[in-house]
């Protein structure tokens, strides 16, 4: 049954997905195991996503998908089930910089692997940044910028925020950013795609 | 359609190397092969860190400037190197680019309008780019209001009404073209020019959907595009998009190129085929 339902949603089958869905829950399937299959089917995507075989707008296709089908399942859930999550991320695009593709992906990707995702959006002044750690707590931060002239506000970004005494992780990523860059803004890591900071976050948060 | 050759970009991985190691003849390689493509402008910009960008524009302008002197377009929005460099210049330069963006205009155009400049005004202002086409001709009459003030005549301007990507919003294409006909209609005298990397981002086969694009827009009203002249392909799709549109007269344009053996890609024509026997 669950296998059915995975297969739907990796081959973008969304009528077929949603009926599937709409029918085990009517026969009674435990809502965990629904979105538990979802998350399948996502890291199957995400797979064929790193293999070339599969393209951001299915991975946005994949999200609405999701979303119709986790808000059938979530009357049903108990309020312990809806609140387990793996871990908070923070997650913007720098200052300067207003490119949100590459952000919106990876928050997508974090969202549906289980994290609690708090996105800041593009452009976000240093000072948003501390005060998003003081208030929502991220286990790990994510900074993203495709112009070159986004390193200086991540470097000084990181700088804050460890000032302000958060003491997680920050990942960068965004177009042109290699080790170098990562060693320059004083980040932990940096990611080539939406596939590395999930592996990232579960490296650094467990999944 | 004239073209503004990107390859000169220090964003661009090898690029930003050769500037980094000073490799001139890398540099000096990739203008001739864009000039010898058919390039009407080169663009330059010299990428990295704004401490150093002047340093490296200037080193740009001087050695693309010893191979060519097909005019540059000076891709920084940066007024301090620009007034840096211009001395340098030889032609006057295209300045790549303006945009709504108040720092954009109080640092950018007093240095085109100096300098009786050609630029390009980017359809976007300190709020980001608009999402509607609409807006985006908005946006670009408060420039082309700020331009005339500054006394720059509206056929210097070159509008790039900034190409969204297709994968994430399925109306990218059309609300694109339809800004293009807004523009060409209320400012028939500025020139619209175009980016083709963002609109097939995220999807397969991106150079097919960036040729298409091209044609389509050259339909809409582009006539200039910031594109790469070594792509065989794409010169191909715009000389026949061109002759379609009827803007080559007797499809001279057409037929050389054929005879040139510029649209069949290495497969022999008639005539290079009887030159050999």
């Amino acid at each position: 049954m669950t296998n059915a339902l995975v297969e739907a949603i990796a081959d973008m089958r969304e009528e077929d997905a949603l009926a599937l869905a709409k029918k085990q829950l009517a026969d009674g399937t435990p809502p965990l195991e629904i979105l538990d299959a979802c998350r399948e089917a996502m890291a199957v995507i995400g797979r064929r996503f790193e293999a070339g075989d599969c393209f951001v707008p299915e991975l946005i296709m994949a999200g609405e998908m999701l979303k119709q089908i986790s808000e059938l399942v979530k009357p049903k859930l108990t309020e312990a089930a809806q609140a387990q999550k793996l871990g908070r991320v923070l997650i913007g695009t720098v200052e300067g910089d207003i490119h949100d593709i590459g952000k919106d992906i990876v928050t997508f990707m974090l969202d549906i692997n289980g994290y609690e995702v708090k996105d800041l959006g593009v452009d976000v002044p240093t000072a948003q940044f501390v005060e998003a750690v003081r208030d929502f707590q991220p286990q790990v931060v994510g900074l993203s910028g495709f112009l070159t002239l986004a390193y200086d506000p991540m470097k000084a970004t990181i700088a804050a925020m460890r000032a302000a005494g958060f003491t997680g992780q920050v990942m960068i990523g965004g177009g042109q950013i290699d080790d170098q860059i990562r060693e320059y803004t004083g980040a932990d890591a940096y990611g080539k795609d939406a596939m590395a900071a999930v592996a990232l976050a579960k490296t650094w948060i467990g999944a | 359609m004239k073209i503004i050759a990107e390859k000169i970009n220090g964003t661009r991985k090898l690029v930003g190397k050769a500037i980094a190691e000073r490799d001139a003849a890398f540099i000096q390689n990739l203008a001739k092969k864009q000039v010898e493509a058919g390039a009407h402008w080169l663009d330059v910009n010299a990428g990295t860190h704004p401490d150093r960008e002047a340093a490296d524009l200037k080193w740009l302008i001087d050695l693309i400037q010893g191979v060519t002197d097909v005019p540059l377009s000076l891709d920084s929005a940066n007024p301090v190197a620009l007034r840096a460099v211009l001395p340098a210049v030889h032609k006057t330069p295209m300045i790549n680019s303006i945009s709504g963006e108040a720092k954009r205009l109080e640092g950018v155009l007093p240095i085109v309008a100096e300098h009786g400049c050609e630029v390009v005004a980017l359809c976007m202002d300190d709020k980001g780019i608009p999402a509607t086409a609409e807006a985006r001709l908005d946006v670009i009459r408060k420039v082309f209001t700020a331009t005339r003030q500054a006394g720059v005549p509206d056929e210097k301007v070159y509008v790039d009404p900034l190409a969204m990507t297709i994968a994430t919003n399925i109306q990218a294409g059309p609300i694109i073209f339809g800004a293009m006909r807004a523009i060409k209609a209320e400012f028939p005298l500025a020139h619209i020019s175009c980016g083709l990397s963002n609109v097939s981002f995220g999807l397969p086969v991106r150079a097919l959907i960036n040729r298409t694009f091209l044609v389509l827009a050259l339909d809409a009203g582009m006539d200039t595009a910031i594109i790469d002249p070594n792509d065989r392909e794409l010169q191909a799709a715009i000389i026949a998009a061109e002759l379609v549109l009827g803007r080559d007269k007797h499809c001279l344009r057409y037929t050389r190129s054929y005879r040139a053996g510029l649209l069949t890609d290495g497969v022999p024509t008639p005539a290079s085929q009887k030159a050999q026997a």
